[in-house]
């Protein structure tokens, strides 16, 4: 049998595995070692746990309980409130306000955490039960909180570019640099289209009534205090990270620490906020290591197999295409293979094959961590695969159905993919910020 | 179901949960570590097994806090099909494909017992310049591993339990 036609089972296989519903890191799991001994024998039996071992040294990934851990402190103490208060008060005479102030408040999260956790669960609680008492329209406010806290993987520090920067072998201080400026743009065009939405539909998004709005100037700007703590936040984080103070690790570690004690002088440390972040950041941390786990044991298999030069050769010689027609397809398959599959899995088990490919084809690894980046966000909202989608599902109030929630992510997949293309016409975008900062 | 059955699945799942419960105070371990190191980077020489320490602190977290997070439900499934089934018919599935997953942990297992058993004949020890030992860390991964698969098979009773309306 061909190596290609055993890449090309073992994919289908993990598929068929999926479906049925098994845990993911079950499946993918099973698949890599069953693959391993059919082809090497029992010597294909230590495969499994030496992709253990191995995700033991990828040292960077330290920093994900760690974010989740941040994030986690942020919504669960409720600190995220008075943020989201500010936001409400400046932006609800707009028309469609209450939108922009929760894409707003998304920015903020994002810029202190690395996942879309965070943003999905201050999104749910906070602002999400405020936006529908305030007639909103359900459907875009589903989209909105959902569009916007997948932000949390593109505004550093992102946890996505912090594992791909370690399967692509580029420092990670540049690739979340490279993300601050597509991810800033992003949020623009979010507040563009729901700008644009609430102009031609304003019972979308109501103005607040005029008794709100009668907030004193004084009263106005006491509420900017809100801001200050995310941007200490932030500085303790990835400003010590960028100065070079701290390494990437140890600065997760300083956030985590400073989310901590700004909860506890705040009086918000209570035994419940501690129980339920602990509790949700193991049981969020477990699900995405054993997925990882499993899904290294499948890349090395894979790799085994040289399908790293067999997707070379398929692309480059057999296709015989130019290197922007390989790109856009690259990219076309990710966003495919990411509503269905697990989109941490198809990191760990795809950017191996893909990376060595850009880089041939001589594009910028840094530029295409972010191009990669928007791809996973999209995946992360497209049923029937993606976190922010079933994350939604477990959060959202009862009058959101899951029809709601799918119809409500069509626009913003739309501004994304538009963003994408924007990244990608004008590389500038993304390596503006590193370049000048790290004189690149 | 037989009485030891049920006994069996009481056992495990308080062991994980006690198991898990403490693997979820790590991260303040995690975090002392870390912090420590840039302490010691900036104002004293710099500590050499902070790295190491972290890593191993990193996967007794993870490995250890899998089979209470199991216990809760909070592994992802892919649930395009898997979600429009009736519980009973989850259950009935589960307890099939449950096998699969009991099969990947097996052969991690054997895995690692081969490899703590090397680490443990030659006194491996990792390559740098605090050059800890690798043997406990491996038995602690094992340990982890174990439970998991106890864990697994907990979960299957209780599939096949909630398949013939039982209540355990």
């Amino acid at each position: 049998m061909g190596y290609e036609l055993i890449a090309g089972l073992m994919f289908a296989s993990m598929m068929t595995m999926l479906l049925t519903g098994q845990r993911v890191f079950g499946a993918i799991g099973f698949v890599a070692v069953a693959a391993a001994l059919l082809l090497y024998g029992t010597g294909g039996g230590e495969i499994a746990f030496s992709a253990a071992m191995k995700l033991m040294k990828w040292y960077p990934l330290i920093t994900l309980p760690l974010f989740i851990y941040m994030g986690f402190i942020l919504s669960e103490s409720r600190l995220a409130d008075d943020l989201y208060t500010m936001f409400h008060v400046w932006m609800g005479p707009l028309k469609g306000g209450l939108a922009f102030g929760t894409i707003l408040l998304m920015v903020v999260i994002s810029a202190m955490n690395g996942l879309s956790v965070a943003g999905m669960a201050i999104g749910a609680t906070i602002a999400l039960p405020e936006l529908l008492r305030r007639g909103y329209d359900k459907i875009m406010v589903t989209g909105v909180i959902q569009a916007g806290s997948s932000l949390g993987i593109l505004v550093p520090p992102s946890v996505v570019l912090v594992l791909y920067g370690m399967i692509a072998r580029q420092p990670v201080g540049q690739l979340w640099l490279a993300g601050a400026v597509p991810g800033l743009m992003m949020a623009a065009l979010f507040v563009a289209y729901i700008a644009v939405r609430c102009q031609l539909q304003p019972h979308l998004g109501p103005v607040l009534p005029r008794a709100e709005r009668q907030v004193s100037l004084a009263a106005k700007l006491r509420l900017l205090r809100a801001g200050i703590l995310p941007f200490l936040i932030f500085a303790s984080m990835t400003g010590l990270f960028l100065l070079g103070v701290t390494s990437l690790v140890e600065s997760s570690a300083v956030g985590a620490a400073t989310a901590t004690l700004a909860a506890w002088l705040r009086g918000r440390l209570t035994r419940r906020v501690m129980e339920a972040t602990l509790r949700k950041t193991l049981g969020i941390s477990c699900m995405f290591m054993w997925i990882i786990m499993a899904a290294l044991c499948f890349g090395a298999v894979f790799d085994g197999l040289g399908a790293k030069r067999a997707l070379e050769g398929f692309f480059l010689d057999r296709l015989g295409l130019g290197p922007w027609q390989v790109l856009i397809l690259m990219q076309l398959s990710f966003v495919l293979m990411g509503t269905f599959l697990d989109d941490t899995a198809m990191l760990v088990i795809v950017a191996p094959l893909y990376v060595p490919l850009v880089k041939a084809l001589g594009f910028d690894l840094v530029w295409y961590g972010v191009l990669y980046t928007i791809t996973c966000q999209i995946a992360y909202m497209t049923p029937p695969f993606g976190y922010n989608l079933f994350l939604m599902r477990a959060m959202a109030p009862p009058e959101v159905s899951l029809l709601d929630i799918y119809r409500s992510i069509a626009p913003f997949v739309a501004v994304m993919l538009l963003a994408l293309a924007l990244v990608m016409a004008f590389p500038g975008l993304a390596m503006w910020l590193p370049g000048v900062l790290y004189g690149g | 179901m037989p009485e030891c059955l049920k006994r069996y699945v009481r056992c495990v799942e308080a062991a994980s949960r006690r198991v898990g419960r403490l693997a979820m105070y790590l991260i303040f371990a995690l975090m002392a570590i870390l912090l420590y190191s840039s302490f010691s980077k900036a104002f004293l020489l710099p500590a050499q097994w902070t790295l190491e320490m972290a890593q191993f602190t990193m996967v007794a977290y993870y490995v250890l806090g899998g089979p209470y997070s199991m216990r809760q439900g909070e592994h992802v499934r892919m649930d395009l099909l898997y979600a429009s089934w009736s519980p009973r018919a989850r259950a009935a599935i589960d307890c099939v494909t449950v096998l699969f997953l009991i099969f990947y942990l097996g052969v991690l297992l054997y895995g690692g017992i081969s490899s703590t058993a090397y680490a443990l004949e030659y006194g491996e020890r990792s390559y740098s310049a605090w050059a800890p030992y690798m043997a406990p860390i491996k038995i602690v991964m094992c340990l982890g591993v174990v439970l998991m698969i106890l864990q697994a098979l907990a979960v299957m009773l209780r599939d096949i339990a909630a398949w013939r309306g039982i209540d355990l």
